[in-house]
C-alpha cells in the first residue's frame, strides 16, 4: 500500500477562498518585487499633474474656476483607467508562461488565479493613487466637499478601477501576446481617457464627439468626482443621464461591469485547451 | 478490480492540420515506471498533457487513478504531481516561496507547506538557494525544483516531461535515485525520454510512440527480444586481417567485420554461441573474447521508429534480415 506522510489541512473557510487568498499574497508578493514597476506607476501621475496641470493648462481658461483643481478629478479617474493596461499585459505574460500550466494542474479553485490577479492589482494600485492626492494638494487642489463625499469618491474611483481591472484580465487572457494585450487594451483607454471631460469641456467639441464625450463612462466617473469634491464650475448638460445621475451610474456599470466579465474571465481561464 | 494507474485508450488529439496524437493506448500498472518514448514531435507532451488535464483529446478516454481525466478533472488533479517539459517555478519568488505557495494550493495548510518545502529543498540539494530568487537559479536547479514542486504533496501519480533534461551526469543519477525511492513507497511514475539509457534504468514499461501512434511496447527485455536477436561476436587480440578473414569464413555470410571484431547474428542464442566456440578451438586462433551479445535499446528504437521515417534519418534498422 501506498504510504502518504502529508495529508490536506482542514479549514473553517471555503476552500475557493482560500485558494483566492493564497494566489493574491502571491501576486501581492511579486508585485513588491518589481521595484521598477512600482516607480513607475508612481512616478507617470506626477508627471501627469505637471503636464496637464502646468504644461498644457496654463493656455486652458475655464470660467470662473481654477483648472488646476478642476483637472485634478479627472487626472485621478485617468491614472485608474491607465492602471488596468499592466493587468492586461501582466496576465498574457502569466498565461504563456510554464507558471499557469503547474497551477492548472494542481486542486484549486477555477476562479482563485483570476480574482487573486484583480484583488492584487487593486491593493498595488493604492500607493499610486496615494501620491496622485499628495500631487493634487501640492497643485492648490482642495476637496471642499466634506471628508464623507471625499471618501465616497474615491470609493468611487477604486470601484470603477475593479471593473476596468476586470476588462483588463478579459483583454489580457483572449491576448496571443502581452504585446497584443498592450495594444488591444491601450486604443481604448486612450479614446476613453481623452475623448471625455478629463481635461476640457465637451461642450466645445464637434457634436458627434461630444456625444461620445458625455456618454462615455469616464465622464460620469470624472462628474460624480468633481460634484463630491466640490470642484464643480457650473451644472452638466442637460439631456445626458449619465451626467445627470453620474454616482448612480458609476456604481452600477461597474457592477454589471464586473457580474459579467468576471465569470467570463474564470471560464475563459479554465478552458483547457487553448 | 484493475490495478492500473493510469489507463488510456484510443487517445487521438490534432492542432489543425497536425496530428499529435492518432491512436495511443497503454495501461500503466499501479506503483510501476512507465517510460513514453519517441523521437521530437512524436507526440509524448501532447499524451502527459492530456492525461495532467491540461488538454482535451478529440476523442478516446483516459483514467488517472481511477478518475476520468475530462470529467473528474478535479479527483485527478488531487492525485498527480507535474512536471512539464518547460520550466514553471515563479522567476520573481525564492525557491521556498513557490514550493510554499504550492503547497498551501494543494490544500496542506501554511505551516506543513513550509515544513514540506523545507524537506524536499534539502533533498534536492537545494538548501543554500532557498531564499534567493529563481530568476538567478541555474538551469538544473530550476529542474530540480521544477521536480521538487511535483512532489509536495506526495502525489499518487506522477507524471515527468523530460526530467533530466539539462540536468548534469551526477544530478542526473541523484534524480534516477530519487525516482526508484518514490516508486519504493509506491508512487506510480509516467515519465517521457529521449535518453535510451534512462528508460532502460528506471522503466518497467516502455511504449515507443511515433507520430501519434503507438510502435512497440512492453518491459525493456521483452521490447530488445521482439527486434533483434541476439549476435555472436568474437574478438581477437591483434589487429590481424588474415586472421579476422578466416573467422569470417568460419561465421557464415551474414558474418561483418568491425576492428578487431566479427559479428554475426546468432539465431540459436546460446547454441550457436558454443557451436562458434568449438570450431575457434579446432582452428586454433589466438582469441581475445568470444561473447553473446543482445540489441540495445536503441537499435530496437531505430528500428520501431524507423520504419515510418520517409526522411531517411535514423539509422537503417538492425538485427532483421530478409
Ligand atoms: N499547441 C499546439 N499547437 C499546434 N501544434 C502543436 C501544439 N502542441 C503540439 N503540437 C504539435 O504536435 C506534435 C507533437 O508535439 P509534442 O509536443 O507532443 O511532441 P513531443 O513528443 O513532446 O516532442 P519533444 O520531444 O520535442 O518534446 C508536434 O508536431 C507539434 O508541432
Ligand atoms: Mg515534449
Amino acid at each position: 500500500m501506498r504510504q502518504q506522510a502529508v495529508a490536506p489541512a482542514a479549514s473553517w473557510l471555503p476552500w475557493s477562498v482560500v485558494d483566492a487568498y493564497t494566489a493574491t499574497s502571491r501576486y501581492l508578493r511579486r508585485g513588491m518585487r518589481q521595484p521598477d514597476v512600482i516607480f513607475g506607476s508612481i512616478l507617470i501621475p506626477i508627471i501627469f499633474v505637471v503636464l496637464f496641470g502646468y504644461v498644457f493648462g496654463g493656455s486652458i481658461k475655464i470660467p470662473g474656476g481654477n483648472y488646476r483643481s478642476y483637472l485634478m478629478p479627472g487626472l485621478f479617474a485617468q491614472a485608474i483607467l491607465f492602471g488596468s493596461n499592466s493587468v492586461a499585459v501582466g496576465i498574457a505574460t502569466d498565461m504563456s508562461e510554464g507558471v499557469i500550466d503547474r497551477f492548472k494542474t494542481l486542486p484549486i479553485g477555477r476562479s482563485a488565479i483570476v480574482i487573486g490577479r484583480a484583488v492584487s492589482a487593486l491593493l498595488l494600485g493604492i500607493p499610486a493613487m496615494v501620491v496622485m492626492i499628495l500631487c493634487a494638494l501640492a497643485v492648490g487642489w482642495r476637496p471642499t466637499g466634506g471628508l464623507g463625499n471625499a471618501a465616497l469618491a474615491f470609493g468611487l474611483y477604486e470601484l470603477f478601477g475593479f471593473a476596468a481591472i476586470w476588462l483588463g484580465i478579459l483583454v489580457g487572457l483572449l491576448a496571443q501576446s502581452s504585446q497584443a494585450a498592450d495594444v488591444i487594451m491601450g486604443i481604448p483607454t486612450f479614446l476613453l481617457g481623452f475623448i471625455s471631460n478629463v481635461f476640457v469641456d465637451p461642450a466645445n467639441m464637434p457634436a458627434w464627439l461630444r456625444v461620445f464625450a458625455n456618454w462615455n463612462p469616464m465622464s460620469a466617473l470624472v462628474t460624480a468626482g468633481r460634484q463630491l469634491f466640490g470642484n464643480s464650475i457650473g451644472p452638466p448638460p442637460s439631456g445626458v443621464w449619465s451626467l445627470d445621475h453620474p454616482v448612480v451610474t458609476t456604481i452600477g456599470l461597474a457592477i454589471v461591469i464586473v457580474a459579467i466579465v468576471a465569470p467570463f474571465c474564470v471560464c475563459r481561464y479554465s478552458r483547457t485547451s487553448r | 478490480m484493475t490495478s492500473a494507474a493510469i489507463s488510456v485508450e484510443r487517445l487521438a488529439r490534432s492542432f489543425g492540420q497536425t496530428h499529435a496524437l492518432v491512436d495511443v493506448s497503454f495501461e500503466v500498472r499501479s506503483g510501476s515506471v512507465c517510460a513514453l518514448l519517441g523521437r521530437n514531435g512524436a507526440g509524448k507532451t501532447t499524451a502527459v498533457r492530456i492525461l495532467t488535464t491540461l488538454l482535451s483529446a478529440d476523442s478516446g478516454r483516459a483514467q488517472v487513478a481511477g478518475f476520468d481525466v475530462f470529467s473528474q478533472a478535479d479527483k485527478v488533479r488531487a492525485r498527480i504531481g507535474v512536471t512539464g517539459q518547460t520550466a514553471t517555478m515563479d522567476e520573481l519568488l525564492t525557491g521556498h516561496e513557490n514550493l510554499e505557495i504550492i503547497g498551501r494550493f494543494c490544500h496542506l495548510g501554511a505551516a506543513t507547506s513550509r515544513r514540506r518545502a523545507d524537506e524536499l529543498l534539502r533533498e534536492f540539494d537545494l538548501v543554500d538557494a532557498k531564499d534567493r530568487l529563481v530568476k538567478k537559479y541555474s538551469g538544473g536547479m530550476r529542474r530540480r525544483l521544477d521536480l521538487a514542486a511535483s512532489l509536495i504533496a506526495e502525489p499518487e501519480v506522477l507524471f515527468l516531461d523530460e526530467p533530466t533534461t539539462g540536468l548534469d551526469p551526477i544530478s542526473r543519477r541523484e534524480m534516477w535515485t530519487a525516482l526508484r525511492g518514490l516508486v519504493a513507497r509506491g508512487t506510480t511514475v509516467l515519465l517521457t525520454t529521449q535518453y535510451l539509457d534512462e528508460a532502460d534504468q528506471l522503466a518497467d514499461t516502455i511504449v515507443v510512440i511515433d507520430r501519434g501512434l503507438v510502435v512497440a511496447q512492453g518491459t525493456p527485455e521483452q521490447l530488445k527480444a521482439s527486434i533483434g536477436r541476439p549476435h555472436v561476436v568474437v574478438t581477437l587480440p591483434d589487429l590481424d586481417a588474415a586472421a579476422l578473414e578466416r573467422v569470417r569464413g568460419l561465421l557464415g555470410d551474414q558474418a561483418e567485420i568491425h576492428g578487431l571484431s566479427v559479428r554475426t547474428p546468432a539465431s540459436n542464442g546460446l547454441a550457436t554461441l558454443s557451436a562458434v566456440v568449438t570450431q575457434l578451438e579446432r582452428m586454433g586462433l589466438p582469441i581475445y573474447e568470444v561473447g553473446l551479445e543482445h540489441p540495445s535499446l536503441d537499435e530496437v528504437f531505430s528500428t520501431v521508429t524507423g520504419h515510418s521515417d520517409e526522411a531517411g534519418m535514423t539509422a537503417p534498422a538492425t538485427g532483421k534480415d530478409g
